[in-house]
């Protein structure tokens, strides 16, 4: 006599389906740094092509120049650090009390990342870099966003 | 009398992992994960301690740029940049050939020169150029586009090894001049 076999059908459980994928939205989530706030310039970076990623993130210091979003401050291109509107006779002071922040040997390295507004003038950019030459903090990065 | 019998209500959970995971995909496309790129540059030393390095015409490329963000390259009034690329990578790479272009590849200088009155879009448009320009020289000499050579990683030992075996012998002279009021 042949038994035939029941065979049970096999289903592979996606009971625990939502839980996986809430577990990795939520890594997402917190992984995912937020970009920190600038609610002080208007900005819109240029493109460029020859673009370099910079990979010692604690050596960056960013200094954002463009057209401020409050109106009440004027229509002056301004300088903006630490997310506050700063002078640019200030930047020197500025760039030793960050240079400070950083550990001994690594206070040569500091990177200057110069956020500036596609229409900022070539002056103010200029006289920001003078700044940075007094302080001694040579490396510049321009931010820019990538071409399509 | 009849008694009702109450079944268990159940919600269904079968479309829970449909919305976890448009959630999920969601999250993953709109944060864009800090990177900071950007095109780099080393300013020059404050100029007491700079030494004035004299520079034959031939080995100089002049590029300047005015207020009204026209372009005056070797001299010629330029409208756009297209060419500028292979011009460089000419001039860079003449190795004493042409008479009009740089001696050797280490004492080509490029110099970019602006008004204060220029828009900064312009200056980092051609600062791009410029630097896109060595960067496929430095990629063709390892064999790779400069697209890739640019993405290299510089604490990946075998990355560094080709990084340098791009850059060896080619300095990447680019000069920024102090813009001027008039110009």
């Amino acid at each position: 006599m042949i038994r035939k076999k029941t065979r049970a059908k096999a289903e592979i459980s996606t009971a625990s389906l939502p839980d996986i994928v809430f577990l990795l939205l939520f890594f997402f989530m917190v992984s995912a740094t937020i970009k920190p706030m600038n609610d002080q310039v208007k900005l819109t970076t240029p493109k460029a092509e020859a673009m370099t990623k910079v990979n010692r993130k604690e050596l960056i210091r960013e200094i954002i120049i463009g057209k401020p979003i409050n109106r009440e401050v004027g229509d002056q291109e301004v300088i903006s650090v630490d997310n506050r509107v700063i002078k640019k006779e200030q930047l020197t002071q500025w760039v030793m009390e960050q240079k400070e922040t950083l550990p001994e040997n690594l206070k040569d390295q500091m990177i200057i990342v110069i956020k500036a507004d596609e229409y900022v003038k070539m002056g103010l950019v200029d006289d920001v870099q003078e700044e940075l030459k007094k302080a001694n903090a040579r490396k510049v990065v321009y931010r820019t966003t990538p071409k399509l | 009398m009849k008694l009702k019998k109450r079944e268990v209500q159940e919600i269904n959970t079968g479309s829970m992992a449909d919305i976890a995971f448009l959630l999920l995909i969601f999250f993953l496309v709109s944060t864009t994960i800090l990177q900071e790129k950007g095109v780099s540059l080393k300013l020059p030393p404050e100029p007491e301690d700079q030494e004035i390095a004299e520079i034959h015409d031939r080995n100089l490329y002049k590029i300047l740029v005015n207020s009204s963000n026209q372009y005056l390259i070797e001299d010629q009034r330029r409208d756009n940049l297209t060419g500028l690329r292979e011009e460089v990578k000419a001039f860079v790479m003449n190795n004493s050939i042409d008479p009009a272009l740089s001696v050797s590849p280490d004492k080509a200088t490029i110099s970019i020169k602006t008004s204060r009155g220029t828009d900064y879009k312009y200056f980092i448009a051609v600062l791009d150029e410029v630097k896109e320009a060595y960067y496929e020289i430095y990629g063709a000499r390892v064999g790779m586009s400069s697209e890739d050579y640019r993405a290299l990683d510089l604490d990946k030992p075998t990355e560094r090894d080709l990084i340098s075996r791009g850059k060896d012998g080619i300095p990447m002279n680019i000069s920024i001049a102090q813009p001027e009021k008039t110009l």
